[in-house]
């Protein structure tokens, strides 16, 4: 009972979301408002109650399961894309590459800036 | 798989009718997974969600169950990936103490390597003439799954080719921050942490959550810092690029 009261908040803030993003025509899905908002509303009360934390905490265990049929669709894509295989291949391996490569040298960077001034 | 008649066939037909069909194949697949992933010794290169995905896969094609059908009674369970976007919003609340602790680092450079991770695969592609579906298939690779359909659905990508780039990300992140990481010399934890959700979504911070729990808080920050950023950025940069 206490997980699903957890779910039943999760589920109000991931329509309100929905409902905000139509009235304001934003360019993000429902569930990230819905996360926003969710994160400022424990923000403002500074408190977390177990049921909301357990629920949470229970759904994003089972994320890789919620994304697992998208995924196994991959295996099934048309040959629309036949003659992008190349281009979107190298662009994800590399660019990735680049990417936490990047990322890496930047975060150290400003993590020993950060510590050398305290 | 309906070419036996009588009642065993009925039977068969209305089992494969529920969605609760795939549901269960769904369930066994990931559980499957799993169990395969330790048994291989837990390998940096092969997360679990790429076994899982694997044998859903093969799993569908040996059932010979049409793919469009699967996913339209796998949506019973995708459904739930709105209510699981707003959970993520609970680990950042639960872990505000630590960007105020590695706030700088965090708020000024995390945009900035969140533009650069969708700036390189797009300029690549761009590069070797992709074209423009794959594009906006190709840009929200290194967001987690729930905010990336969004986004995909938004640019008007294909969301399976989506997937498969969210996929191929992961798996190349986790392993690149691996052997970097230790190139490199990096051995602070946050930073590893936080590199890895940034790059490599929920696969990468599955795989922080392997090295510490200081590594897992930060990769899920890193998750869901990129998610919003880019959820926000993409859109408006693709109609400013498309004017």
């Amino acid at each position: 009972m206490v997980v699903l009261r957890g779910f039943l908040i999760l589920i109000l803030f991931f329509l309100l979301g929905e409902a905000v993003r139509v009235l304001l025509g934003l360019p993000v899905s429902g569930g990230v408002i819905g996360m926003l908002m969710i994160t400022a509303w424990l923000m403002l009360r500074g408190t977390i109650s177990t049921h909301i934390a357990q629920a949470s905490q229970a759904l994003i265990s089972v994320l890789v399961l919620l994304i697992m049929p998208g995924l196994a669709g991959v295996f099934f894509l048309a040959d629309q894309f036949s003659g992008q295989w190349l281009a979107f291949g190298v662009a994800l391996v590399l660019g990735t590459f680049l990417s936490v490569l990047t990322s890496l040298l930047l975060m150290r960077h400003a993590a020993d800036q950060d510590s050398g001034h305290e | 798989m309906s070419e036996i008649a009588g009642p065993l066939g009925e039977a068969l037909a209305a089992v494969t009718s529920s969605p609760f069909a795939a549901i269960a194949l769904t369930l066994w697949a990931f559980l499957a997974g799993a169990w395969l992933f330790v048994r291989m010794g837990r390998p940096v290169w092969c997360p679990p969600v790429l076994l899982s995905a694997v044998i859903l896969a093969v799993g569908l094609v040996l059932l010979r169950y049409p793919i469009e059908q699967y996913r339209l009674q796998a949506h019973w369970l995708t459904v739930l990936l709105g209510p699981a976007t707003v959970a993520l919003g609970i680990p950042l609340y639960q872990q505000m103490h630590h960007i105020r602790a590695l706030w700088k680092p965090v708020l000024l450079l995390l945009p900035l390597a969140a533009t650069l991770a969708a700036f390189y695969a797009l300029a690549l592609a761009a590069v070797l003439g992709a074209s423009p579906e794959a594009l906006a298939s190709l840009a929200p690779k290194s967001v987690t799954a729930p905010i990336a359909i969004g986004i995909t659905e938004q640019l008007g990508g294909s969301v399976p080719l989506m997937m498969a780039g969210l996929l191929v990300t992961g798996v190349v992140a986790t392993w690149c921050v691996d052997v970097f990481g230790r190139r490199l010399r990096v051995t602070d934890e946050r930073i590893i942490g936080l590199v890895l959700g940034l790059n490599g979504h929920a696969i990468g911070t599955v795989r922080a959550f392997e090295i510490s729990p200081l590594a897992g808080a930060f990769a899920s920050l890193g998750m869901g810092l990129t998610g919003i950023f880019t959820a926000f950025m993409l859109p408006f940069a693709f109609r400013l690029w498309q004017v």
